[in-house]
């Protein structure tokens, strides 16, 4: 029988050997073990008490934002924070009394703070007061010594520059909320930390926020800090430009001083946007600190809401300024033309209904232009006649009504473009034919915000074309983001000739008029309360100015650069308030981009 | 075909002794960092029950077949290394990762089998006493490819750990004395060329931490500090599980992989230390063991090379936290954190059962 097993002997034997090596040598391994854990294990006892270590978070400074021409809107301040250091203190109740009288704060809102984040990790410090006067940072740092609890910082806090110009652009930071920590997973925010709540704040949170070092230390078995072991530097976030024009946002919000409304005043080529008022405003850097409750309370109640960014979010009936879109939708759908009359005799009356015409004695005949210069509502009333509500709704849409525009700012609201459907849906009723009518006016339940009217003109300005609105530069490489309606632009030469008489040849939109400026523009009143009351209120001698004002419109009327939207709450009719002010804005932009640019040019 | 009375030759101790390690091991990765274990401690669960699947698979191929493959299979990962560093993904600052959804895998790991394999199969028919020129080059050439591509991923740690499998090649073949003049000159010769353009800086300073201990307990040296006084002050029995670690390894990088054993060892104390120690050295010795109930040159072969690898790798760590050896990256295998090479680890010693079970099925009448 041959061999089956090879001789493999040899092969066993340095195998063997092998092993017998290496467990000397484990052997020898575990003597120094027991050397150090045995032998030597006072010493590293008293080495484990005496050194610990401590990592603090090294804040990392905010990206700063500018507006266009590289003014600073939103800057970083040193400011001084002090921390509580869980990890410092055996028991927290003896050093709560002498801590409190310290900060100057009393026992029982202390012991809130701390115990807001008590379930963070032992060694994460928590923020107790912030925004500390110097005298205050004078006290605790002189007794250190007594308090290796505390922590003194540095940390950059946010300083908007203007106070509460743009302050509704620009937006605010608050500390991050324990619920909001909780939901991180990637741990992306510390406790304590400021985060962006809202508008470009909270849009472009990420892009801002730097990264943040880190500091170890070791500290004493008292928690005092021997020295620094490792520093990782903080890394700044990225500087953000908007597209903000500061004189121009000024000069708007002094023209809203004291009034209730919005203005938006954008670029109708690329959508970025020069001036966003929301008035009334708000001054961020009052609440930019974690622990201002009065302050902050009295800006959430105060009845003029000056938190709420009416830009986007306020819900407005258009009035007039709707019947762009039924004009738009005549046109496009044939039922008139440029040239149809029809004859204004001050009202109009519809399925056993009178329609009046906001001008009493009436316009007598006229053709579409004349009927927008003159916002003619007998006209239009022609016009919702001819057309049902789901039609209008339909382009309504297609010019971008009834959903939001997607600007760059969070919160947007969608507005609302009624249709049998939403009736059907919303009030589980049919719609009437005669709410039509109230529909090719602007009235009924059409809600639009300020930002799409805006976005409406300058889909008009661009004779078509539809843009989206943003709030920050666009990136010199990449086109602006455009979408066209469909809709021929000859449609829309044809309501700009009745926008340019409505503000160049004595219209509603007269008091826009600016020598030298082609602008084109509609005028929008809004009834608030009804027709009837207010005539009550002037049999009463008092003056019914419960209408919202409304303007529009773009200039020059051949290479549109501007786009002005004024609304003023309660403003009365918009000729008389909406449109001077809309005026003026353009004026202002005159002088500063169409002059300059022809003075350089000659 | 498979034969049925292989499967009552399953080492059945070696793969509860591969079990309990990880488990130990899971239980102090929990420990090290307790309190962002869950997504560690479920992963590292997941990836043993991946390799115990795995495992069982590769126990009903018979290890002659899988050296029929192994050639191919050291090419594949060869190639798969050289991609990464095209076109691999910085993780950590090295290309050593595959991605694949939510897990991610080192393929150098897996290239650790491919070289056993392939050195078994080099030296299967290789009945000489001693090891020719021709053997010396040619199995130092193989391993040398993939170090070198691992070692530049950069991942120095696990380049290293192929070292102790040619090494295991070299003395298993016999290597005659001027080869190991030979190999001392060259290594003395890389060594001081890498020290000047190859080591980094930061790998320099541990190496003079080794030499130095203690120099500069804020810099390089404070890893091997911190682990010392984490085992030093947990003494005989420890501070208990839990409470150790957080206040003396918080802040050591990476402490759930080549410092676990510091975590152990400060929560359980000495006592601990001696389980794992002992663990260990069963565990070693039933491996290297199989090389006298292997059937074949290239079964001796399987199991001394992946002894060598494990026994290494545990000697180097051990070694390494306590500053005998210079901090390079190199873990534990099976105890500390990692899915790939608890894999790995895995199919390396179900290689050497695989040949175990079969020692009998060769003899056929």
């Amino acid at each position: 029988m041959a061999k089956i097993y090879e001789d493999l002997s040899l092969l066993i034997k340095r195998s063997k050997l092998t092993f017998i090596i290496l467990s000397v040598i484990l052997f020898l391994v575990l003597a120094f073990y027991w050397k150090i854990q045995i032998w030597d294990h006072q010493k590293y006892w008293k080495m484990a008490e005496a050194n610990h270590l401590r990592s603090l978070p090294i804040p990392a400074p905010r990206g700063l934002i500018y507006d266009r021409q590289k003014i600073i809107l939103a800057d970083n301040q040193p400011s001084f924070k002090v921390s509580w250091l869980k990890e410092a203190i055996k028991a927290d109740q003896p050093v709560i009394e002498p801590v409190s009288q310290l900060l100057n704060l009393g026992p029982e809102e202390l012991k809130s703070r701390i115990e807001r984040y008590r379930w963070l990790q032992p060694f994460e410090p928590v923020v107790i007061k912030d925004n500390l006067k110097l005298e205050e940072v004078a006290v605790i740092e002189a007794r250190k010594e007594e308090f290796p609890e505390l922590q003194l910082q540095v940390e950059p806090r946010r300083f908007y520059s203007f106070g509460s110009t743009a302050a509704h652009v620009l937006g605010y930071l608050q500390e991050v909320s324990p619920e909001e920590l909780k939901s991180n997973s990637n741990r992306k925010w510390r406790g304590g930390e400021m985060i962006g709540k809202s508008a470009v704040e909270k849009q472009y949170d990420d892009y801002l926020t730097g990264q943040a070092g880190q500091l170890i230390e070791t500290v004493d078995s008292q928690g005092r800090s021997l020295g620094e072991v490792n520093r990782i530097e903080p890394i700044k976030g990225q500087d953000l430009i908007l597209s903000i024009d500061l004189d121009l946002q000024k000069r708007a919000e002094e023209l809203l001083q004291g009034k209730e409304g919005a203005v938006v005043v954008l670029d109708p080529k690329t959508g970025e946007c020069l001036a966003w008022v929301s008035s009334p405003s708000y001054d961020p850097n009052r609440f930019i600190t974690r622990f201002s409750p009065e302050e902050w309370l009295s800006i959430i109640s105060d009845p003029a809401k000056p938190l709420e960014n009416r830009v986007i979010r306020g819900l407005y009936s258009p009035g007039s300024i709707f019947k762009i879109v039924t004009a738009l939708t005549s046109l496009e759908t044939g039922i008139i033309s440029d040239r149809t009359t029809f004859f204004c005799s001050g009202s109009l009356n519809l399925y056993g209904q009178d329609f009046a015409c906001w001008f009493k004695p009436g316009h007598g005949s006229l053709n579409l232009p004349e009927a927008i210069k003159n916002s003619c509502n007998v006209y239009f009333y022609q016009l919702g006649r001819r057309l049902t509500v789901d039609t209008i709704a339909r382009y309504a849409r297609t010019l971008g009504l009834g959903k939001a525009t997607g600007v760059d700012i969070p919160g947007e609201k969608d507005g609302l473009v009624p249709s049998t459907d939403w009736k059907r849906k919303a009030q589980g009723e049919a719609w009437f034919p005669g709410e039509t009518i109230s529909v090719s006016i602007g009235q009924g339940p059409v809600l639009v915000t300020p930002l799409q009217v805006a976005a409406l003109t300058a889909c008009v300005a661009n004779r078509g074309i539809k843009i989206r609105p943003r709030v920050t530069r666009v990136d010199g490489q990449k086109t602006p983001e455009q979408e066209r309606t469909g809709l021929d632009s000859d449609l829309f030469e044809k309501i700009i000739e009745g926008l340019w008489r409505s503000v160049n040849e004595g219209g509603t939109g007269h008091g826009a008029y600016q020598p030298g400026f082609e602008i084109c523009g509609k005028t929008g009143s809004t009834q608030v309360i009804s027709r009837e009351k207010a005539e009550k209120m002037i049999e009463r001698g008092e003056v019914p100015a419960k209408t919202h004002s409304w303007f529009s419109g773009f200039a020059p009327r051949n290479d549109p650069r501007i786009v002005v939207t004024v609304l003023v709450e309660f403003g009365g009719m918009g000729g008389q308030t909406a449109a001077p002010l809309a005026g003026e804005i353009f004026k202002v932009y005159r002088e500063k981009y169409v002059r300059q640019a022809n003075l350089q040019g000659n | 075909m498979l034969d049925r009375r292989i499967f009552r030759e399953i080492d059945w101790t070696t793969i509860l002794l591969m079990v309990l390690i990880s488990v130990i091991g899971i239980i102090f990765v929990h420990s090290a960092i307790y309190y962002q274990a869950s997504q560690y401690v479920w992963k590292q669960v997941l990836w043993l029950a991946v390799s115990l699947a795995v495992l069982s698979v590769l126990l009903m191929i018979d290890y002659k077949v899988l050296l029929s493959f192994a050639f191919p299979f050291y090419i594949l990962m060869n190639v798969i290394l050289a991609g990464l560093l095209i076109f691999g993904r910085r993780i950590a600052n090295t290309r050593s990762w595959l991605v694949f959804g939510p897990f991610q895998f080192q393929p150098s790991e897996l290239t650790k089998l491919a070289v056993i394999l392939l050195l078994a199969r080099l030296f299967s028919s290789y009945k000489e006493e001693q090891m020719s020129f021709r053997a010396f080059l040619l199995s130092s050439g193989l391993v040398g490819l993939p170090f070198i591509l691992i070692a530049l991923q950069p991942d120095l740690g696990t380049a290293l750990t192929f070292i102790p499998v040619l090494l295991g090649a070299y003395i298993l073949a016999g290597l005659p004395k001027k080869y190991v003049i030979l190999i001392l000159i060259v290594s003395l010769l890389a060594g001081l060329v890498g020290w000047n353009y190859g080591l980094k800086d930061y790998q320099k300073k541990r190496i003079e931490t080794l030499l130095v201990p203690g120099q500069d307990p804020r810099g390089a040296g404070y890893q091997l500090q911190q682990s010392k006084i984490a085992l030093g002050s947990g003494g005989l029995t420890g501070k208990g599980y839990h409470k150790g670690t957080q206040s003396q390894l918080r802040f050591l990088p990476a402490r759930q992989n080549d410092f676990i054993l510091a975590v152990v060892g400060e929560d359980l104390g000495f006592l601990g230390i001696l389980m794992v120690f002992g663990l260990f050295f069963i565990f070693l010795y039933r491996l290297f063991m199989a090389t006298q109930v292997s059937p074949d040159r290239a079964g001796v072969y399987i199991a001394f090379l992946a002894a060598m690898l494990i026994g290494c790798q545990f000697l180097i760590n051990i070694m390494m936290i306590v500053g005998l050896f210079p901090i390079t990256g190199i873990p534990i295998p099976f105890l500390s954190y990692g899915g790939s090479s608890l894999l790995s680890n895995f199919l390396i010693v179900g290689l050497v059962i695989n040949v175990k079970m079969r020692r009998f099925a060769y003899v056929r009448f």
